[in-house]
């Protein structure tokens, strides 16, 4: 298939986001058959040129004869779009039932279908400058999701988000600019080294990497199916590809290795490792510390990224379906209590295994897989990321590999304390508040449910997966 | 083959989850049936010939089964206590009365824990043992909260850390020994290790690994799960816990001692001393025990440390460690059995009477031959009296032990000296057990039944092991010995030993006499006063409530609680974090704050809004202008309508809504432009400042 289709994957979910108020849908069959019908026949669509597009180039605009809009469907970006393709469905699925009484429902998932096309511009873009626009536009369409409950907390919380995604994206723009000028060339390394080092931090702030974190825990007063498949997935892990293709494309690690360029930015990654998880320990809202481990595992993935190896680069790529799958999960399993009972507090747990089994199961799935338990996924990507750690025999390598044994003990103590309380509540346990909690609505406890079983076959099939990431990112195109 | 080994009790713990909604006794059957046959599996791989089972991909690294003479017969040790426990637990759990609570749960993880338990008995590389064994650390768990007291929790958080920690610390050290040696196949280990110069490396992964497996064997210092969580658990469990879980820990640091380091003193004297402490401190904590289960619990952490001491002396003893070896595994075989049987009894005596407390349950024992015999076969077993198997495989120990003394002189008779006293206490702790329940007279009536029929079949069967096994030792015991001898890289015993020698004869004698001393001097003086025992437990000693606790929680919190102090969340901290955390944030988006600010000081300046009255404004304007002609023109010709039809005032309307618009389209488009700007300024200042 020509490269021109991939416009098509792009502008469908937007064009489809866009006409929701045209066609003024707001009963909630309609826009339920809507958007189902919409996301479905994207991520067909998407599945279709995965496997059938073709790897060329497709220029949209010439500005000049290096500042272009072209987009062009890689490994990576294919990898990135397997993710996205899959889950974007089912979080649609689960979210017809969260929003199930919510007026406004028809706003939000225009705006879902909206980021949809955003996030597949990020993964399908063929150069820099391309993909920074497609990043901008997940900020301006993802925000008013975040402060879709109007609240005063989710207006903060958008405002937040707001700043710090402008702000850094600013930052962001001088790496571009000054790779896509062309002016790469006529400078020393070390010029080369700190625009790299500031299109880092620029593109984590999405990433979550640590000083610049904040809005990720404040953003889950979200609406459930936006921290999770948003604030675990789409965006944050745009942050994160974003930094992988000026790493591995944009600049080449070449320059990079060994040098302030790498170190500056590992530094902060593996303080964010620990940070994350040390946070989440103390955190008790159940949203905020699952938001606390994503800012933790995000960098696991930067770690590997940042090790500059190609097996630290697998790794990491690795780490990054795992995380997407099982994250998603743990937030979908928070959401349907949230959604059933009302409750957001760990300690307003107790119990609650019994009236909402499968909901418990699945978050005891998360959980084991989060920490690393084989045979699930987690412990497959943490192998992973420890060897390359190994491998690479710097000494940032081996600190991570501590951080993340230790990061994975703490990962331990937050999630576990969780399914301790669900299950066994001991003496506390307050039968009566519970006589009416019942079991999520099948269109949520589905979705978690096939996650759940994606948890562990994409587990005990991984061989197979490294083989297809490690295809997919050998013999890489540099873009500049 | 290997693999249905595995997947039977996973295919039915699965079937069974719903079937156990329903009918508990229906999953129970079920659960029977697969373990029986689980047993009959093994014992007929026996005669048939398993090939390897590799699964490459699976995990990524792959899976790998394989079935060797030491893992024959621990397949078939360790079906044979499911079986058997499985038979006592219709009685224990009252599933024929239907007094049972959350069978359905407690069934689905004792076979999960069989399939996991087998899957790292056969695994032939340390990458599948690693898998298996963090599965059966976490599906044993429910084991242990089962009853959910809240000694229960505790003693269940206690297990939960220690396997994460563990699973952690294997983690870390597998990875470091697939680092350096490229393969984790429990074959490959010896050469690639003789091979690698990195000897420093290769320690500290073994000691990490070691930690990992350790803690599951019940190894001094983190044993500290052992004696709380088998006590709590169903007594069915607690004989599976102590009985094969621990030696899975043990099979792990087999590996590392048999094939990683092997022949080397130095892991040889670790092992050894780590060994002996944990058998001397084993025996000691229970003979201060109160609590039936507790006591065997600590008991297993004894026995444990005279296993581990086997493993050190094959260390230390190089090629010539045939007598340690066979001890080795013949004492692992035995104390799988006697803990099956003692396990099973203390249950008996738990689902009669409700209590464990040694003054609770006294003389609940008379007048019920049966329990008595198995129970007086356990102990007696347990504590090395010849003519039963425990003699057999402590004669083996001892004799290693003293082997290697002949090398290594003085540490080595201490080792000895400690060996013989361990098993003093041994018989004597297991004498106050026996004495308190089978002769001295307590408050219980005659019951006319006890057990069921399968419990009755269950305990003679495992009990009458014990003196077949030590009775024809050439016939059983050395066979054993022999299938194990490649997997432990131990000599086969060149000749038959004479385990009923006078030099054997006497050291039994020793540790006969020093358990007498004990029993009539410690016990009997100072544990049991005005006709009860006392709690001697001491519990003030604890090493968890004294090191790992508070060091767990309240040291480690201090310190990450300063980190995060620093982070804005203590008070005289918190404005130094809160500027910190500011000038990241403004280095972090400094442009959007820059235009920010542009805006605001041309706002303030140049663009100053008007201050003037809107109405005396808005008369000036062309609109307005245009609509008063109009409405003059209009009164003119005489159609002056009402005054809320005056285009005037429309015009205005019309007017102001789109400056409104205009006015929020111009900041929008001008901080865009602004953005730009600085952006274009940016590459200026770059292309004439840093390109020259």
């Amino acid at each position: 298939m020509s490269a021109k289709w991939l416009i098509a994957a792009i502008l469908f979910p937007v064009a489809a986001g866009a006409l929701v108020p045209v066609f003024g849908i707001k009963k909630r069959m309609t826009v339920r058959l809507y958007t189902g019908a919409a996301t479905v026949l994207t991520s067909v669509f998407v599945w279709v040129l995965i496997f059938a597009a073709s790897e060329e180039g497709c220029t949209l605009i010439e500005f000049t004869h290096n500042f272009t809009f072209l987009l062009r469907f890689d490994g990576l970006g294919r990898f990135f779009a397997v993710i996205i393709a899959t889950l974007w469905p089912l979080t649609v699925l689960y979210g017809f039932e969260y929003l199930k009484d919510d007026p406004r429902q028809h706003v939000f998932f225009a705006f879902f279908l909206l980021s949809y096309g955003a996030t597949l511009g990020v993964a399908m873009s063929g150069d820099l400058f391309t993909l920074y626009c497609f990043y901008e536009l997940l900020t301006l369409s993802t925000a008013p999701l975040v402060m879709h409950t109007d609240t005063d907390a989710a207006v903060r919380a958008a405002r937040t988000y707001f700043t710090v995604s402008i702000g850094g994206a600013a930052v962001a723009l001088l790496p571009v600019l000054y790779l896509t000028t062309g002016a790469a060339g006529r400078y020393s390394e070390t010029v080369t080294r700190i625009f790299y080092v500031l299109g880092f931090f620029g593109f984590g702030v999405k990433a979550a990497v640590f000083p610049l974190h904040r809005w990720l825990p404040k953003a889950s007063v979200a609406p459930t199916p936006v921290t999770a498949l948003l604030h675990a997935v789409a965006v944050v892990k745009s942050g994160v590809f974003a930094i992988i293709r000026l790493t591995w494309w944009c600049f080449g690690t070449a320059p990079l290795a060994g040098t302030f360029a790498q170190y500056i930015p590992m530094v902060f990654v593996l303080l964010t490792i620990f940070y994350g998880s040390a946070k989440a320990v103390r955190e008790t809202h159940w949203k905020r510390r699952l938001a606390y481990s994503t800012v933790s595992n995000l960098s696991y993935i930067l770690f590997g990224v940042m090790l500059m190896t190609e097996q630290g680069l697998r790794a990491g790529l690795l780490h990054m379906l795992f995380h997407a799958e099982i994250k998603i999960l743990a937030f979908f399993a928070a959401g349907a209590v949230l959604h059933v009972t009302g409750r957001e507090y760990i300690q307003d747990l107790d119990g609650l295994g019994k009236r909402m089994p499968v909901t418990c199961a699945c978050f005891t799935i998360a959980a084991l897989a989060l920490t690393g338990i084989p045979p699930f996924c987690g412990f497959i990507s943490k192998w992973n990321l420890l060897s390359a750690g190994a491998e690479a025999g710097t000494p940032a390598g081996y600190i991570g590999a501590g951080m993340i044994i230790l990061s994975a003990l703490l990962t331990a103590v937050y999630m576990f304390t969780t399914v301790r309380r669900m299950y066994f509540p001991g003496a506390r346990e307050d039968d009566t508040a519970l006589q009416k909690v019942h079991e999520a609505g099948a269109l949520m406890w589905v979705p978690m449910v096939l996650l759940a079983a994606a948890c562990l076959l994409t587990g005990l099939f991984s061989g197979r997966i490294l083989e297809l990431i490690g295809k997919a990112v050998s013999g890489l195109v540099p873009w500049m | 083959m290997l693999l249905i080994l595995i997947l039977l009790p996973l295919l039915v713990s699965a079937g069974g989850w719903y079937l156990g909604k329903r009918s508990p006794r229906g999953y129970y059957d079920l659960a029977l049936l697969c373990t029986i046959l689980e047993f009959i599996l093994s014992v007929s791989l026996c005669f048939f010939r398993a090939g390897d089972v590799a699964l490459p991909g699976i995990l990524d690294l792959g899976i790998h089964l394989t079935l060797d003479g030491f893992r024959q017969v621990y397949i078939v040790v360790i079906s044979f206590m499911w079986m058997m426990t499985m038979l006592l637990t219709r009685d224990y759990m009252g599933i024929r009365h239907g007094t049972h609570t959350h069978t359905q749960r407690y069934f689905f993880f004792t076979l999960l824990t069989l399939s996991a338990t087998m899957g790292v008995f056969l695994s032939a590389d340390l990458f599948t043992t690693l898998v298996f064994f963090e599965v059966m650390s976490f599906a044993s768990f429910p084991w242990v909260i089962q009853e959910e007291t809240d000694g229960a929790i505790r003693a269940a958080n206690t297990y939960l850390a220690i396997a994460v920690i563990g699973g952690l610390a294997a983690l870390m050290g597998l990875f470091l020994l697939y680092h350096e040696l490229g393969t984790l196949e429990i074959g490959l280990l010896y050469e690639r290790a003789a091979a690698c110069g990195k000897k420093n490396l290769l320690y500290t992964a073994g000691g990490c690994i070691l930690l990992g497996f350790g803690a599951k064997a019940g190894m001094f210092p983190v044993h500290i799960w052992l004696p709380k969580a088998h006590p709590v658990a169903p007594a069915p469990a607690s004989a599976l816990l102590s009985g094969v879980l621990t030696k899975s820990g043990i099979f792990g640091v087999l590996v590392l001692s048999c094939q990683l380091f092997r022949d080397d003193p130095v892991w040889g004297m670790l092992i050894l001393s780590l060994g002996t402490v944990t058998m001397f401190l084993g025996a000691v904590l229970a003979l201060f025990s109160n609590n039936l289960k507790k006591t065997l619990a600590c008991s297993s952490m004894s026995q444990i440390g005279f296993i581990l001491t086997g493993i050190g002396t094959m260390g230390l003893l190089g090629r010539e460690n045939a007598l340690a070896g066979a001890g080795v595994l013949l004492h692992m075989v035995n104390h799988s059995l006697f803990k099956l049987v003692l396990f099973m009894c203390a249950g008996v005596v738990f689902m009669n009477t409700e209590a464990l407390e040694l003054n609770r349950i006294r003389g609940f024992g008379r007048k019920k031959p049966l329990l008595h015999a198995c129970f007086l076969l356990g102990a007696a077993g347990i504590g090395g009296i010849p003519g039963l198997s425990g003699y057999i495989s402590k004669t083996l120990l001892h004799e290693g032990i003293v082997e290697a003394a002949a090398e290594y002189g003085l540490i080595l008779h201490a080792a000895e000296w400690i060996f013989l006293l361990s098993g003093g206490l041994t018989l004597a702790y297991m004498t106050k057990l026996y004495v308190c329940l089978f002769i001295e007279k307590g408050a219980f009536e005659e019951k006319k039944r006890y057990m069921e029929l399968p419990s009755c079949v269950a305990l003679l069967c495992s009990a009458l092991l014990i003196p077949v096994c030590g009775l024809f030792p050439h016939a059983v015991m050395d066979r054993i010995a022999a299938a194990g001898s490649g997997f432990l890289a131990a000599e086969p015993l060149k000749e038959a030993v004479s385990y009923f020698s006078l030099e054997n004869l006497k050291s039994a004698l020793i540790s006969v006499l020093a358990g007498a001393f004990v029993y009539l001097v410690i016990v009997r003086r100072w544990m049991y006063q005005k006709n009860r025992y006392l709690d001697r437990w001491p519990a003030e000693m604890d090493l968890e409530d004294r090191i790992y606790r508070p060091v767990l929680l309240t040291v480690l919190p201090e310190v990450f609680g300063r980190i995060a102090a620093l982070f804005g969340e203590n008070r005289v901290t918190a404005k130094l974090a809160y500027g910190l955390y500011r000038t990241g944030e403004i280095l972090g988006h400094a442009l959007s704050d820059m235009t920010d600010g542009l805006v605001w000081v041309l706002q303030r300046t140049v663009f100053r809004p008007d201050k003037r009255n809107y109405e005396e404004r808005s008369s000036h304007t062309y609109v307005y202008q245009i609509g008063m002609s109009i409405d003059r023109y209009r009164e003119k010709h005489g159609r002056s309508g009402p005054e809320e039809l005056s285009f005037a005032r429309l015009f205005e309307r019309i007017r102001m809504s789109l400056e409104h618009a205009t006015h929020n389209l111009t900041d929008t488009m001008s901080f865009a432009l602004l953005m730009l700007c600085i952006a274009i300024c940016a590459v200026m200042v770059y292309i004439f400042l840093i390109r020259n």
